[in-house]
């Protein structure tokens, strides 16, 4: 029986383009943001509609983009800028304004040639690379104001700070409602599964904040009716995976339904199109360069790198939630042209292999033509991974008698 | 002859050809291999047939099918679909138990697995969708060279000298095999040359998983010796010698998993 609450969600996505619209009609302005550190609390502040651009899977797209990104940007700001390019999706075509951060310079680049071709207003938010440093936290201060006085230009009022306590309080709630929601999916006898709350959380990028907050309590306060006590265990043969790398958004669900297709069953992520960015999101103080520095501080996008291994937080964080999920084998998932993951796969396998969690890189993009070849690939590691665990239980149907 | 339940088959439809094995308590009865078809489920039944009809058997005698290979998905005479990487893992530790790495060269995958002792995969890599290293690539190039595949890899043996060969992609190296020739560069160089550079490449998928000792060659390249010792040099190992077939590994493998499957059905099914 599925959950009531996520048909409601699916209905309200369906009419939140013309939504949208109507509210530009009463002279609302819509900012679509695309990027991994975009302060969402202060476009929101602002009295804007905040809208995540983040869409994949449409190889069409991709080569429309070509004609205006370079063709070794990854396949998903390639898609992006396509988007922009054939302006038909619902969301773009409802932005007044565009907010994009510089985290990945690929996403900065989107960013120039969308705002060149397309004529598009956008707004940037520089982001320093050694983010670990004190003047590179000064720098981003520096660069949040900045970013907050280009807004405000934009929506014609400065911005207030009683509306930024109430935009901070909002999303809090909305980031722990979304962290007990996604303790369900991870457990025995669950009633949700990983799909439907990834769905869920993609969901909060469109929908009106406040709204998806009371959908989202609807949904904890359904599963709670169902399923008391939430424990994260294996169900008999389940082949617990945990999917890491580069984004999957809306639209992109080749990998998803791949690892579904051969018995594999998805219990947690650090994906930036998933749980990864409400995560150790704690705002100190409620200014535009406090929400800021909250973003900069949770464990760091891919883009920023970490000479060390052994203070690279993601690495650590990864383990953490391996163990909390219970994951059994990570699928690293490498959109082509992403270098901030795609560099990172190698030492992630070593790091992992040495607490005995395999990693399989899956390097893809739009194109359905290496469908087969992923299928193989994750039904393989599917196939060693119950192996393991049927061996580590001496009942092994591969040990000869 | 006893026909109760001791016969198990392994179905292994690859890209290039369908190859079929039948187990007779715990001994290789029987085998089959013809070309893959447009149709897959035609050409592992043509597989299968093949070597029911060399054992004298039929369908009904065999107690347990598995299908791997890409025609997998489409067995519907198999009681499971298990992948070729799972299968091949499964065949040479068959074959061999002290084997630990598995190259498999097929039509259009290179493959390279690490196995354990039980046979179980511990990792693997493929290489990405592109038939340069494969079994067409070197078909390609017999057919440049006019030369019978199955002569490629000792013409490569006799060179001389090895021509270096820049590009990764068929096409591509097509061409450049084409201007070679034209530049007068001897055919056993060029070939040579070829072995290297697809070695050169597997070495690479290699670099992700690793090497342990045996080494085992699988796959209908495995039959070319030219490969075989050009990927023993880039490597830095020794190949362990085939004691069948080395292009029958995968459904021999599916043919093991077969009769391991039907001692405890259901307890692995997905
Ligand atoms: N005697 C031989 N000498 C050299 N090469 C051979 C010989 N016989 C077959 N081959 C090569 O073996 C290849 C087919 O091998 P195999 O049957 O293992 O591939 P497959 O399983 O169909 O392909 P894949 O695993 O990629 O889907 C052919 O491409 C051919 O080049
Ligand atoms: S992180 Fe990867 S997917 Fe995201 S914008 Fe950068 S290159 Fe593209
Ligand atoms: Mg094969």
């Amino acid at each position: 029986m599925s959950v009531k609450t996520l048909d409601v969600i699916r209905k309200r996505l369906e009419e939140r383009p013309d939504e949208l619209r109507r509210a530009r009609e009463n002279g609302l302005k819509v900012v679509g943001w695309v990027g991994y550190n975009v302060p969402e609390e202060i476009i929101h502040a602002l009295g804007f509609i905040p809208v995540r651009i983040a869409i994949g899977g449409d190889d069409r797209l991709v080569e429309i983009g070509a004609r205006y990104a370079s063709s070794k940007t990854c396949v998903f700001i390639r898609e992006i800028v396509g988007a922009f390019a054939e302006n038909q999706d619902p969301y773009i075509q409802q932005t007044d304004i565009l907010a994009f951060d510089a985290t990945c310079l690929q996403n900065y680049r989107a960013a120039e040639v969308i705002e060149y071709f397309f004529k598009k207003d956008v707004v940037v938010l520089a982001v320093p690379r050694n983010f670990h440093l004190d003047e590179a936290k000064e720098y981003f201060a520096h660069e949040a104001n900045e970013f907050t006085r280009l807004l405000e230009e934009r929506a014609g009022a400065p911005l207030d700070s009683a509306r930024l306590a109430e935009s901070v309080a909002l999303y809090n709630d909305i980031r722990k409602t979304l962290k007990s929601i996604y303790t369900f999916q991870a457990s025995k006898d669950n009633v949700i599964s990983w799909e439907e709350v990834y769905d869920l959380i993609q969901a909060g990028d469109l929908l009106d904040k406040r709204e998806y907050l009371s959908l989202l309590t609807q949904t904890l306060d359904e599963l709670k009716e169902r399923q008391h006590h939430p424990v994260i265990a294996s169900d008999d043969g389940d082949c617990r995976i945990f999917l890491s790398g580069s984004l999957i958004p809306r639209g992109d669900r080749k990998l998803i339904g791949i690892i579904r297709s051969v018995g594999g069953r998805i219990v947690g992520d650090d994906l930036w199109s998933g749980i990864l960015p409400h995560l150790d999101l704690d705002i100190k103080e409620i200014s535009p360069a406090g929400v800021a520095l909250g973003y900069l501080n949770r464990t760091p996008h891919a883009a920023l790198p970490y000479l060390d291994l052994e203070s690279d937080r993601r690495l650590k964080k990864l383990q953490e939630r391996l163990s909390e999920f219970k994951a059994q084998g990570v699928i690293y998932h490498t959109l082509r042209y992403c270098d901030p993951f795609t560099f990172k796969a190698k030492e992630t396998k070593n790091v992992l292999a040495k607490s005995g969690i395999p990693l399989l890189e899956i390097h893809t993009e739009y194109a359905g033509s290496d469908y087969e070849a992923m299928k193989t690939r994750v039904e393989a590691f599917v196939e060693m991974i119950k192996i393991k665990s049927e061996i580590a239980e001496e009942q092994g149907v591969l040990v000869d008698a | 002859m006893s026909i109760n339940g001791n016969y198990f088959a392994g179905v292994d439809v690859g890209s290039l050809a369908a190859k079929s094995v039948i187990l007779k308590d715990g001994e290789i009865f029987a085998t089959g291999l013809v070309p893959s078809g447009v149709n897959s489920v035609e050409s592992g039944l043509n597989a299968l047939n093949l070597a029911l009809e060399s054992a004298g058997l039929k369908q009904e005698d065999l107690t347990y099918i598995v299908g791997t290979g890409y025609g997998r998905v489409s067995a519907p005479y198999a009681n499971k679909a298990v992948t070729e990487i799972t299968c091949h893992a499964k065949g040479a530790n068959y074959l061999h138990p002290t084997v630990r790495t598995i190259i498999d060269m097929g039509g259009q995958d290179c493959k390279a697995i690490r196995i354990d002792q039980d046979g179980a995969v511990v990792d693997f890599a493929m290489n990405d969708k592109c038939a340069a290293g494969t079994g067409r690539f070197l078909e390609v190039m017999a057919g440049v060279f006019k030369v019978e595949l199955k002569d490629l890899g000792a013409i490569a043996l006799s060179a001389t000298d090895t021509v270096p060969m820049s590009s990764t992609c068929t096409v591509f190296a097509e061409s450049e095999t084409i201007s070679l020739v034209a530049r007068g560069e001897k055919p056993e160089n060029i070939l040579n040359g070829i072995h290297h550079s697809i070695a050169n490449r597997i070495a690479g998928l290699f670099s992700r998983v690793g090497i342990e000792s045996d080494v085992f060659f699988s796959g209908g390249v495995a039959k070319n010796s030219g490969m075989k010792s050009a990927i023993e040099q880039a490597l830095k190992v020794t190949i362990v010698k085939p004691e069948i077939d080395p292009q029958l590994i995968g459904a021999l493998g599916a043919a093991v998993i077969a009769r391991n499957f039907s001692k405890k059905e259901g307890l692995w099914a997905a």
